[in-house]
């Protein structure tokens, strides 16, 4: 396999089957070669998963194994090209600093592992105490099956549970290592495309010389849309902060959360900023009113009225107002904040009104509320 | 997109050529559900029916069965057997069928005023049922009591279950979340990542988190535990134009039940098939030219069904009555359509 380990200048290796190169071209042809060949027409791609989606949309054939490889370097996600890409540990191990290789495994394959053996943490971590001690109200209720109510078995993960590296998150090329650090890896839109950092030098030559055949199959819509950020500021009304969608330095102001700066400029939901703190200062949590607050085009929304849901405007209707006597609520009310500070509003609309009258009798009060420009937070 | 040439100058209304259910309900479909041990698909409707077809291997239905409320029917949802479906409405009720059986249908939950959502939670054996009332009811089928009252802080209006967690989704955009092991303490409460009024909900498959849609054409991807909140993010979706974009309504967020993916649908009409993790768009549909107001996958997740009738969203004057159609399609999922990729484009690692 390799010819020798120790010289001036290490040698590089190929990932799939460790062998060694004298630089970094002939590695280049060799995975070409060997590990990125189509097996049906022989047709040489430039990276694993190009050859796979070559197989799949040309020979209509899943790979799901890169050729030649040894066992354990035969994913097809991992995104390889000649050293770009190849995970840190593995470089480790190769250069003969750590003989860890499995450090690699756990973070991949641990987190099933780690859900069910913490199945006691958990419960002291953020559920109500509760657990152990179920509420005996609901007991008498439910003397015909009482086994069902408590412990119901911790089979299912453990749900919420801290520290578990997120299930869901397939393998992408490169998760082990970001699994700690860089948070959110996977967000294209910067360049600062997290990946390990090991390769981050590589991506602009990564980027050039990888002719992926167009993933036609999916598109990013997340991402990106710096235009949509600029012409949409009904969402958050932070588009003053948000639009430079590139410069998340800006958004770390806004956002409490500043670790992931790859995060926010797109989601443009600044949702990365624990809600419950509400809006990000500025804009704050002025009731979206509907109107678009952008001068270039018109945004609006179909449905804006954030007092009530379609199926209640719709219920409204007279035909469905039968007979409600029923109705036990009592009253109703209604608070208006208004712009000068500690000004509030209320309005109490008693229930017994048939609820014909009352819905009647809502949108005339909106309507009028609307119209006074000044009061803000037009609550149901 | 979605509309073909004007042989009978009327848009096309099945641009994704679905298999139509028939016969269609005679208004607008609040709510489908399929069985989780058949091809039985439940869907309700305005016109205070909830009807029963057995989907069959091709595509076809066969209407099996209905009953009736007294005021259009909201949400329904089976029995984790396969044998009974619950169906609450606009008469503040909601009513127990047990179809498979032929039984009829009895009232097994009452609220004091519409009820939005059901939900059957098979490790509690108990009903829950929110409404308008601001409140959610824990119901034991056998007993006209329920067992359980919760309050909210507002009127429900969308709720998603999946033991143990449940998620639910109030006016002024709050989220509830509670843990069914402790349902009577609220685990969390939020206010909604989206500023918007929300309109839907759904749990992640493997309980960490869950979506949120709201009436601004954008899906908020929560994650529970404050550890992983680097994951939650927003997207938009659902919008329409270049000079005067439109945004609508988020209606219906539904997970895959096989491959973990989600789809959404609104009220422009379209559907999208998403992968939360890749944070990709799957597949995109073409427009329907009425609002999808709600959809299920069924319990393999091969079939996609999908109402295409008129929502309110745009009120009541934009609805006519007398030319007013509502139609089921069933839409038979492809793997590519809905497996989930890893992340590909420019710059990954």
């Amino acid at each position: 396999m390799g010819k020798k380990k120790k010289r001036a200048v290490e040698k590089v290796f190929c990932y799939y089957c460790d062998r060694e190169f004298d630089d970094e071209k002939i590695l280049v042809q060799h995975q070409k070669a060997k590990h990125f060949k189509c097996h049906v027409c022989h047709k040489k791609l430039s990276t694993a998963s190009g050859m796979t989606i070559h197989v799949l949309q040309v020979h209509k054939e899943s790979v799901t194994k890169v050729p030649n490889a040894k066992p354990d370097r035969e994913s097809t996600e991992i995104e390889i090209f000649g050293m770009q890409g190849v995970p840190p540990e593995i470089l480790a191990a190769h250069y003969g600093e750590e003989e860890d290789p499995s450090a690699k495994m756990p973070k991949v394959e641990a987190p099933p592992l780690v859900g069910t053996t913490v199945t006691q943490n958990p419960l002291g971590v953020g559920f109500p105490p509760a657990y152990g001690a179920v509420p005996p109200v609901f007991n008498p209720a439910l003397s015909v099956r009482p086994p069902m109510w408590p412990m119901l078995p911790r089979g299912p993960q453990q749900p919420w549970f801290p520290p578990q590296q997120h299930l869901s998150i397939p393998v992408p090329p490169a998760v082990p290592t970001l699994a700690p650090q860089l948070q959110q890896p996977l967000f294209p839109i910067q360049n600062m495309i997290p990946g390990t950092s090991a390769g981050m030098g590589l991506q602009p030559a990564f980027q050039v010389a990888a002719p992926m055949p167009p993933p036609a199959v999916s598109q990013p819509l997340f991402p990106i849309a710096t235009s949509t950020v600029v012409s949409g500021p009904t969402n958050n009304g932070s588009s003053s902060g948000l639009v430079n969608a590139n410069n998340p330095a800006g958004l770390a102001g806004v956002s409490g959360t500043a670790t992931n700066q790859g995060l926010q400029p797109y989601a443009s939901g600044p949702d990365t900023r624990g809600p419950s703190t509400g809006a990000p200062p500025e804009i704050a949590n002025k009731a979206p009113t509907p109107a678009n607050q952008l001068g270039t085009s018109e945004v609006y929304l179909v449905w804006d009225d954030e007092a009530m849901s379609m199926e209640e405007r719709r219920m409204s209707l007279a035909k469905y107002q039968v007979h409600d006597e029923t109705s036990q609520v009592s009253h109703f009310s209604l608070c208006f904040l208004s712009n000068a500070p500690f000004s509030v509003i209320y309005c109490t609309v008693d229930f017994n009104v048939a609820s014909k009258i009352r819905y009647n009798l809502l949108d005339q009060i909106y309507a009028l509320v609307r119209k006074l420009d000044f009061l803000e937070n037009v609550p149901p | 997109m979605a509309f073909s040439s004007l042989t009978t100058a009327a848009p096309n209304v099945n641009p994704n050529k679905s298999f139509e259910v028939t016969p269609s309900p005679s208004d607008s479909i609040s709510s489908l559900s399929f069985s989780s041990k058949a091809n039985h698909l439940v869907a309700t409707s305005w016109d205070n029916q909830v009807r029963c077809w057995e989907i069959l291997p091709g595509g076809s239905s066969q209407a099996k069965a209905a009953i009736s409320h007294d005021q259009p029917v909201l949400c329904s949802t089976w029995k984790d057997d396969g044998t009974t479906v619950f169906s609450g409405g606009c008469d503040k009720q909601v009513k127990m069928w047990p179809l498979l059986s032929g039984g009829q249908p009895s009232t097994v939950a009452m609220h004091d005023a519409p009820v939005k959502d059901v939900a059957w939670i098979s490790q509690m054996n108990l009903l829950v049922s929110g409404s308008w009332d601001k409140t959610l009811r824990y119901w034991d089928t056998r007993q006209a009591q329920p067992v359980h009252v919760q309050q909210l802080p507002e009127r429900c209006y969308a709720l998603t279950v999946n033991y143990p967690l449940m998620v639910v989704g109030t006016a002024d955009r709050n989220l509830i979340v509670y843990n069914l092991q402790n349902p009577q303490t609220e685990f969390k409460r939020i206010q909604s990542p989206l500023k918007y009024q929300t309109r839907c909900l759904a749990a992640f498959p493997d309980q960490q988190g869950f979506l949120v849609g709201s009436i601004e054409g954008r899906v908020g991807v929560h994650h529970l535990d404050d550890s992983q909140q680097s994951k939650n993010f927003t997207f938009k979706c659902h919008r329409e134009g270049n000079t005067s974009t439109e945004i609508y309504s988020v209606n219906s967020l539904n997970f895959h039940p096989v491959h973990h993916t989600f789809a959404t649908a609104g009220s422009d009409g379209a559907f999208n098939f998403w992968d939360k993790d890749s944070k990709q768009r799957l597949k995109a549909f073409s427009r329907c030219p009425s609002p999808i107001p709600c959809s299920t996958f069924n319990a393999d997740g091969s079939i996609f069904a999908y109402a295409v009738c008129y929502d309110w969203s745009k009120g009541a004057e934009n609805h006519n009555p007398a030319t007013a159609k509502s139609y089921i399609y069933l839409h038979s999922t492809q793997e590519s359509e809905v497996k989930g990729k890893p992340r590909v484009g420019t710059g990954r690692k």
